[in-house]
């Protein structure tokens, strides 16, 4: 690529805003150019360009707002970018805009700029934050250090914007040697004599700033390379530069680029100390402090394990009189307000109605009722993510991973299978590492996805009501226990690992959570299970429907045979048997768990739907559309006041009478049948069946994706093994409450 | 300064945080940040700052992802959204005769 010189009017003077990004660049840039501005993109770039003009002091100026970039390297396109247009278009002057809050950092890029030897003037922006930081920069100190003016400004005040122009209006005045950064003896006498090949050359140094050039050529700049080997001179400057940077990496034994960095930060560093005083840099910051309790070694785990304790306590307790509510208005006027129109078209006592009430109002609708347990998680969850809190956690239980060896960006599929299984198996493709990513992806069924809470409140509500948030938490911990000790066995067995490596992880500043931030986050994920509700389930509800009404031997006609009788209940029936022993062997434990392989909620819909819980709507047909309004307002507000009132129930403060049950029909008639199948056991059935839910299989789509992600053996291998875990683990827990719990 | 830098980091057992290190090594977290970018320009760390990461077909729009996943139909319901962290690099040897 051969260079050019722009070609400027001789009363323009073209200006380049360069910076680090949030150094205040753009706002700096509004106000030199106001609305005199133009946007769009570089040439054959999708970065944004934008240039503007203003006149100042007698100058016409044309500046250019370079992107925001942490260094000249040329990595990103950002940095080609404004590299480019510096070389190439060799602006009269440099603004550089450095954050005075982070003064060091920002001066790795001005030192690049200064390396250019174009004429340059540093705006030292946000003065006023540094000065509220308690922060003092010697500015006469770094202007001199630095070689430049040094303008202390507040672009957002449009503070020092006058003195800025009124320097780069003296471009030529500027001085454009480069700082004193002095790169040590070796590189220095490479530079040298690089520099006296350069200086041979007119068509180079016309157009590079000699220093900078060989310093590029010693770091192994391809593209400043490139650049040079078309032009008179390159044929002897390439191979001279490649020569001495063979010669320097045999004499200091590692890379040169490297060494240059390293003594690029050195000096800006022992700057910063030099004009920079009384820093808040390593000062604790409120956020620090907090974490010097949240993250410790000891206290960490012990604080997660309450946090998450809290949001199950909000997520089942507050969540309670809503459920009643919803399942009230499903179960009463809804169904009632059905059938009054199947009774009006003829259709009341004909299977189509049987396919509304038992199929879809109790299968969709025996869903839909933990709608607010699903917003009530939600809302938890957001108010820890928008806190900050929630990256705390994973830090925590990132050490807990450690333990098995697991590469430190495990953590973050582990984090998603807590939501959904099927994301969190495709998020192990970004893992590098083989063996983290195969062990990551069979570890992540055991996060228990948030398709499977219905199951543990309708479980935990009917067979622990007063202990549900402890029992919903008890089986979110147990997943992560049996995904530590099935990783354990792995990494002794099939996949040994070599010893965790660092990790660094940059939490943000904790922060109020916002309404707004809460608001979002809670209705981009109900909405995401609503829709769910609306396709599959309501499509796996109605084929379950026909399955039960389709008779499965002599007994019955369609639609008229119990449902022990029907294709499914037979179906069910077989497995039954495989279940006995766990304490729930009933055909309608064993058509929701195979059901449940769809998706998660299917297994409270099929229960509902099995059970027959829609029964008690003909009692009260007789209803005027009116009083059912009226019912619905009523139990509304009460279900408000039920909240207000569970409140302090989340300290420990009982204002609530009495413990209502979530869905009272299907409850019965789950106690009922666990009670039976379990021989009088029917709370250690209940547990165990939770527990089985909790480790078997999450679905299909999981299945798929491991077969995806992972090969056809791991997929195997995965599914007959949490069958496996999910039925002994279920074993244990029923034995165990039946010998040692009396439960 | 960035070989020191690397170095505590290989040398870190379990995970720190950005605070943590700065303050081993005395520097501003967000000079230590921008050292441990370098590192992972070098590819001697793998830098991890994509809340998209966790969605297989991508973002549809902002918090809203393409992953087809058994909640949500055609969107996730639950998108980590976890803070930038650097890990060490270490070289694939567990290959595909795993599979």
């Amino acid at each position: 690529m051969t260079p050019h010189l722009l070609s400027t009017e001789s009363n323009v003077l073209s200006v380049a805003l360069a910076g680090n990004p949030n150094a205040g660049k753009s706002t700096l840039f509004n106000a030199l150019t106001g609305a005199r501005q133009h946007v769009g993109n570089w040439p054959g770039k999708t970065v944004e360009q934008k240039t503007g003009e203003f006149a100042r002091h007698g100058r016409r100026i044309a500046i250019t707002d370079l992107p925001g970039t942490y260094s000249l390297s040329a990595y990103t396109m950002e940095e080609l970018v404004s590299r480019d247009y510096l070389l190439d278009s060799r602006p009269d002057a440099i603004i550089a805009v450095a954050d005075a809050t982070n003064l060091e950092r920002n001066l790795y890029l001005i030192v690049q700029l200064l390396e250019l030897e174009l004429p340059t003037v540093v705006a030292l922006n946000m003065m006023d934050v540094a000065a509220k930081q308690g922060l003092q920069i010697d500015i006469p100190e770094l202007s001199c250090s630095l070689n430049v003016p040094v303008i202390p400004s507040i672009a957002r005040q449009e503070r020092g914007i006058d003195e800025i122009v009124a320097a780069v209006s003296h471009a030529s005045t500027l001085p454009t040697s480069a700082c004193s950064l002095d790169y040590g003896e070796a590189i220095e006498r490479a530079i040298a004599s690089l520099l006296v090949i350069i200086n041979d050359y007119i068509a180079i140094r016309e157009y590079y700033a000699p220093r900078w050039l060989a310093v590029r050529l010693l770091e192994g700049d391809v593209d400043v390379a490139a650049r040079l080997s078309g032009l008179p001179g390159g044929s002897e400057l390439l191979p001279a530069a490649g020569k001495r940077r063979a010669e320097l990496a045999a004499a200091l034994g590692e890379d040169i680029d490297l060494f240059i960095a390293d003594r690029r930060y050195t000096w800006i560093h022992n700057l910063a100390g030099r004009v920079v005083r009384a820093g808040s840099a390593h000062t604790m910051s409120n956020s620090d402090r907090i974490d010097h309790v949240m993250t410790d070694r000891r206290l960490g785990i012990p604080i997660f394990m309450l946090a998450m304790w809290l949001v199950f306590k909000i997520t089942t307790d507050l969540s309670a009189p809503w459920v009643d509510w919803i399942d009230g208005v499903l179960s009463g006027p809804i169904s009632r307000w059905i059938m009054t129109v199947l009774d009006a078209i003829g259709l009341g006592e004909t299977w189509v109605a049987s396919l509304l009430i038992d199929g879809v109002i109790a299968g969709v609708g025996g869903v839909l009722v933990f709608v607010p347990v699903l917003m009530a998680l939600y809302f938890a969850l957001a108010v820890l993510e928008d806190s900050g809190y929630m990256a705390r956690g994973a830090f925590v239980m990132d050490r807990l991973m450690n333990r098995i060896g697991l590469h430190g960006r495990s953590f973050l599929p582990l984090m998603v299978g807590f939501g959904c299984s099927v994301p969190a198996i495709y998020a192990t493709r970004t893992l590098t590492n083989e063996r983290d990513r195969i062990m990551t992806g069979l570890l992540v069924p055991f996060m228990s996805c948030g398709a499977r809470l219905p199951v543990y409140v309708l479980f935990a509500a009917i067979f622990f009501p007063r202990y549900a948030s402890v029992v919903i938490m008890g089986l979110y911990l147990l997943g992560v226990i049996i995904a530590i000790g099935v990783g354990l066995l792995l990494q002794h067995s099939l996949l040994p690992a070599a010893a965790a490596p660092g990790l660094v992880m940059e939490l943000p500043p904790y922060r109020l959570p916002t309404a707004r931030g809460i608001g979002v986050q809670m209705w981009i994920r109900t909405r995401a299970f609503l829709q769910h509700a609306a396709s599959l389930i309501l499509v796996t509800t109605i084929a379950i429907w026909f399955l039960t009404a389709i008779p499965a031997g002599a007994h019955g006609t369609f639609a008229n045979v119990a449902m022990a009788d029907s294709v499914f209940g037979r179906a069910s029936n077989a497995m039954a048997s495989v279940l006995e022993p766990l304490g729930f062997g009933t055909w309608e434990s064993g058509g929701a768990l195979i059901s449940g392989l769809v998706a998660k909620e299917v297994v409270v819909s099929t229960l509902a739907q099995t059970y027959g819980t829609s029964g008690a709507i003909d009692e009260a047909r007789s209803d005027t559309f009116l009083q059912d309004l009226g019912e619905i307002v009523t139990s509304f507000l009460g279900a408000i006041l039920d909240t207000l009132k569970a409140i302090p129930g989340l300290i420990g403060i009982n204002l609530s009478v009495g413990d209502d049950e979530a869905v009272p029909g299907l409850a019965d008639a789950i106690r009922a049948s666990f009670t039976e199948s379990s021989g009088g056991h029917a709370a250690a059935a209940g547990l165990a069946f939770m527990v089985f839910v909790l480790l078997y299989t999450p679905c299909m789509a999981t299945i798929a994706a491991m077969r995806h992600e992972l090969g056809t053996r791991w997929m195997w291998l995965s599914f007959v093994g949490q069958l496996a875990i999910a039925w002994l683990a279920a074993f244990f827990v029923f034995r165990l409450g039946v010998w040692v719990g009396g439960l | 300064m960035l070989r020191e830098v690397l170095q505590a980091v290989e040398a870190a057992e379990g995970p720190v945080t950005l605070t943590e290190l700065s303050r081993q090594l005395n520097l501003d977290p967000r000079v230590l940040d921008g050292m441990l970018e370098h590192w992972s320009r070098r590819g001697k760390l793998v830098v991890n700052s994509e809340t998209a990461m966790a969605c297989a077909g991508g973002l549809k729009e902002p918090g809203h992802c393409s992953c087809g996943s058994s909640a949500s139909g055609d969107g996730c319901p639950f998108i980590a959204r976890l803070p930038k962290s650097y890990a060490v690099f270490t070289p694939t040897e567990f290959d595909v005769e795993l599979r």
